[in-house]
């Protein structure tokens, strides 16, 4: 009787292997940070390229089986980068997230994302397509670690009724990205704009000049607009330029002084900010290029009339007008099985195809991340899309990928709001940032 | 069963939780304050990886100049022994055709023979998994590659022919792990931010404790005196600071104080510009700080302080009244001495609980304006978990938490020594 039981499990067992040999059923993770409803495709594209690599796999008579599971609900950056770092720690990791390109330079190093060159072929479409310098953005030491998501940018911005009620012709405010790009119109120009529209009170005190209310990429845009460059591309280093920081943090006491901006700017509410710039009550500000949806729904629905953008314009002959890029990245997380990470990698190449990745820049206004983009309906249908990679892509720079460019970062802003509030003098907050980082960082950079 | 195991038995729910929720965090803040600990480096332990970066800093190390050489310029080679591989994974003629076209030749990047690989002129190897794996089989770096342990990466160096000599130097920079350090407190010592830290923190912890006790007996001697139902109405009024979640009340603040705001919008009748008061100076933003925790602290305060003057026996007051006491000279001569354990605690446990708490600073003034709120528990959690370029801190902020753990300590025996503790958990006296 036992021998006829197990002989029955036996069959059994085996038709179970060879019947449909080859089911394999993949099951991945996508974590994305920073998402909201408009960012659903970070997480949706993975889902459709899922069912494109099923229908290929089952062409070559493979069965292959994928479920794709997402979360965006993270509270902000930290909860999110708090969470992937320790569920790679406790061997929990998602298997795609989608998140900054500077957790690249970290998270290598500990070993939580693997390359994703390992498994996709960078001279093969979709990848060739993408810009090369985003692809450069998405790579560390070498390496390609990632695949860029999505791109920005983040522009300076005029009220077009304010230029026109201080003198200006529609035509000259038409032509104002040129003379921003050519370094024919500075920050000097625009500081002297709007403290004539504060002194004439076209806008309100305070509203002359309207920046971001707290740290992000944005603030390096005007240490590189002095001057400033943050990284040796020779040493590897990163750069404190003591002359471009000094004149960087001058500009934003100056402006506070002429009252053009408020000295307790920096840590104001976000809601109101966008509000406040989204209906003319600013005359200058920046923001990035994803902004140009928040003032739709901020009331303002009529963004060519009200609104011009440029690049953000040169502060001095040291420096040229710029914009940075802050591209998130599709990076693949360490696991167990190399199997899994390979699917994740061709996952994401896939999802990078231009008319997939169309869908997220439309649906978020992000740009392109893929030349071809340009050419898809959708993407062409949106002017704003299609203008904006003109005037801004072709001369953004990125962050740089390095360990210590958090630090650096971290202290230049606590350095622009001592000098900013006036707690320290511009000298005071400069030597200090210097002191701190030739301490903290002292190896990884050249001080100038 | 001894009733000595029965206590033991009841006890050990509390003595696990003191393991786990106190002592166990403060044994790894010590460790962790005593290591380089980054995002980078991992927590659990580190793997050896000779990069590109890593190589630049090899020279700085000591390392010679032919081992960095060796080390950048090995990549992938065609040679027999890879081909042999090949051949017998891949087929003899691709293998031939490899042989003819580039035998010796080498690759510093994969990608480069990946393309080689892929353009075969006979048979290229079609699919990218089996071109990797193909390109592998030339390799002869070690560069990018991750060794799980420090014997593997030393073969590894031997078989590439490195110079053992510079073997240790290599480990050394391999490791991408954290190593033990005393370095995180020699940074506290050398930066300057570190005194402001100090000097915040005095300020917060004393203006407030000042603000937390003493309106917190405030409170309890006036509702004392109040009709029973007006004093509960009122109690419960001074406790929603408490209740309400922290979020919601510090946006209760920033309605009232921000230049959009109450205070704002009420003066600008008179004429006053709007202005931001919770930061428009050191000043206003010390001044909200304090009254922020203040009233969330005063409540406690208030609710322990009520209760201890309950005990007092009614007959005492009954009694100075009759000796033509007045309301102040009952609060001089009775209430305050009876309620001097109670103050002592609330002192004590303020102090401790206000030096690591940072929580209402960060979502108001979020330290600002300029840093001039930055407390050291802040400073703490700002460097160890807070930090937009992605590579936390971890040993460098527990350094910081170190310190005020060894403070909370010292305060925590001076209190149980000066308070004699002993009297303090006697019986009331009253009762007596």
């Amino acid at each position: 009787m036992t021998v006829l039981k197990r002989c029955t499990a036996l069959v059994g067992v085996l038709a179970a292997l060879t019947g449909p040999a080859l089911a394999e059923d993949i099951s991945v993770t996508v974590w994305a940070g920073g998402s909201n409803d408009s960012d659903s495709y970070r997480i949706d594209a993975i889902a459709m390229a899922a069912d494109i690599l099923e229908r290929e796999a089952a062409i070559l008579g493979e069965e292959l089986n994928i479920t794709v599971e997402g979360r965006r609900d993270f509270s902000g950056w930290e909860e999110f980068k708090q969470s992937v770092t320790l569920a790679s720690e406790a061997g929990t990791a998602p298997t795609i997230v989608v998140t900054s390109h500077l957790d690249i330079a970290p998270w290598s190093q500990a070993g939580y994302i693997v390359p994703v060159e390992d498994y996709v072929d960078l001279d093969a479409w979709p990848l060739t397509d993408v810009y090369p310098n985003l692809m450069e953005i998405a790579s560390f030491d070498g390496i390609q670690w990632g695949i860029p998501q999505d791109a920005e940018s983040r522009p300076f911005f005029f009220w077009r009724e304010t230029l026109e009620k201080l003198g200006y012709s529609e035509d000259d405010i038409d032509a104002l990205p040129e003379k921003v790009a050519a370094g024919e119109y500075t920050l000097a120009d625009m500081l002297a704009d709007a403290t004539r529209a504060v002194e004439e009170g076209i806008v309100e005190e305070g509203y002359g000049f309207y920046p971001r209310n707290n740290n992000g990429p944005d603030y390096a845009q005007f240490y590189q607009s002095f001057g400033g460059e943050l990284l040796d591309p020779e040493s590897g280093k990163l750069i404190f330029d003591r002359q471009a920081m000094t004149d960087f943090y001058q500009f934003f006491v100056d402006a506070a002084e002429a009252g053009v901006v408020r000295r307790t700017h920096l840590g104001m509410d976000g809601n109101q900010w966008y509000r406040e710039v989204a209906n003319g009550k600013a005359a200058f500000w920046h923001g990035g290029t994803w902004h140009y949806g928040r003032y739709e729904t901020e009331g303002n629905d009529d963004f060519w009339g009200t609104i011009q953008f440029s690049l953000i314009p040169q502060g001095n002959e040291n420096g040229r007008p710029n914009t940075i890029t802050h591209p998130l990245v599709y990076l693949v997380m360490d696991q167990e099985d190399d199997r899994i990470e390979e699917v994740a990698a061709q996952l994401v190449a896939i999802a990078t195809e231009p008319r997939i990745n169309t869908l997220h820049a439309i649906q978020s206004n992000h740009l392109a991340v893929a030349q071809s983009q340009a050419d898809i309906d959708l993407y062409r249908s949106s002017r704003w899309a299609s203008e904006a990679t003109e005037v801004l892509l072709g001369s953004a720079n990125s962050q740089p990928n390095h360990l210590n460019y958090g630090a650096f970062s971290e202290a230049m802003y606590r350095g622009l709001e001592a000098a900013w509030t006036g707690s320290q003098s511009v000298e005071e907050a400069v030597a200090e940032v210097e002191a701190q980082l030739t301490t903290t960082i002292g190896d990884a950079l050249i001080v100038r | 069963m001894s009733s000595r195991w029965l206590g033991v038995g009841f006890l050990a729910p509390a003595l696990v939780a003191v393991l786990f929720f106190f002592l166990l965090p403060v044994v790894m803040t010590v460790m962790f304050s005593f290591t380089n600990m980054t995002t980078a480096t991992g927590i659990t332990g580190g793997e050896y990886l000779l990069s590109k970066s890593r190589l630049r800093q090899l020279e700085a190390e000591g390392v010679s100049e032919e081992t960095v050489e060796r080390l950048e310029s090995a990549g992938y080679q065609i040679t027999e022994q890879g081909l042999a591989a090949l051949a017998e994974e891949f087929g003899e003629d691709r293998a031939d055709e490899l042989r003819e076209d580039y035998m010796g030749e080498s690759f510093t990047a994969r990608r480069d023979l990946e393309r080689v690989l892929r353009n075969l002129n006979d048979d290229p190897i079609r699919r990218t998994r089996d071109r990797k794996a193909a390109a592998d089989l030339f390799a002869v770096t070690i560069l990018d590659e991750r060794f799980p342990t420090e014997p593997a990466f030393r073969d590894a160096l031997t078989e590439s022919g490195i110079d053992p000599a510079d073997h240790d130097a290599l480990v050394k920079t391999a490791y991408t792990g954290w190593t033990w350090t005393t370095d995180n407190f020699k940074l506290l010592f050398e930066l300057p931010a570190t005194l402001r830290y100090a000097m915040n923190t005095a300020i917060y912890v004393v203006f407030t404790l000042a603000f937390n006790v003493g309106f917190g007996l405030f409170l309890a001697i006036s509702t004392f005196y109040l009709p029973q139902h007006l004093a509960n109405t009122f109690r419960t009024i001074w406790f929603l600071p408490r209740i309400l979640p922290p979020v919601m009340y510090v946006l209760m603040w920033k309605w009232f104080t921000w230049d959009t705001g109450f205070i704002s919008t009420v003066l600008s009748v008179f004429g006053v510009t709007p202005i931001n008061w919770m930061t428009e100076s050191a000043l206003n933003a010390w001044t909200v700080v304090v009254l922020i925790n203040g009233f969330v602290g005063a409540s406690l305060g208030m609710i322990l302080f009520s209760s201890a003057i309950k005990a007092i026996p009614l007959s005492m007051l009954y009694a100075s009244e009759v000796d033509g006491a007045y309301r102040w000279d009952q609060i001089r001569y009775i209430i305050l001495p009876q309620l001097r354990w109670p103050v002592l605690f609330m002192t004590s446990y303020q102090t401790l609980s206000l030096l690591t708490s940072f929580e209402y600073i960060l979502l108001s003034t979020e330290g600002g304006p300029g840093g001039s709120t930055t407390t050291w528990a802040l400073a703490a959690y700002t460097t160890a978990l807070r930090n937009y370029g992605g590579n936390l801190e971890y040993g460098f902020g527990a350094a910081y938490a170190l310190v005020l753990v060894i403070i909370g300590i010292i305060l925590s025996v001076l209190y149980l020594r000066f308070f004699n503790f002993k009297e303090l958990v006697a019986k009331p006296r009253i009762e007596q």
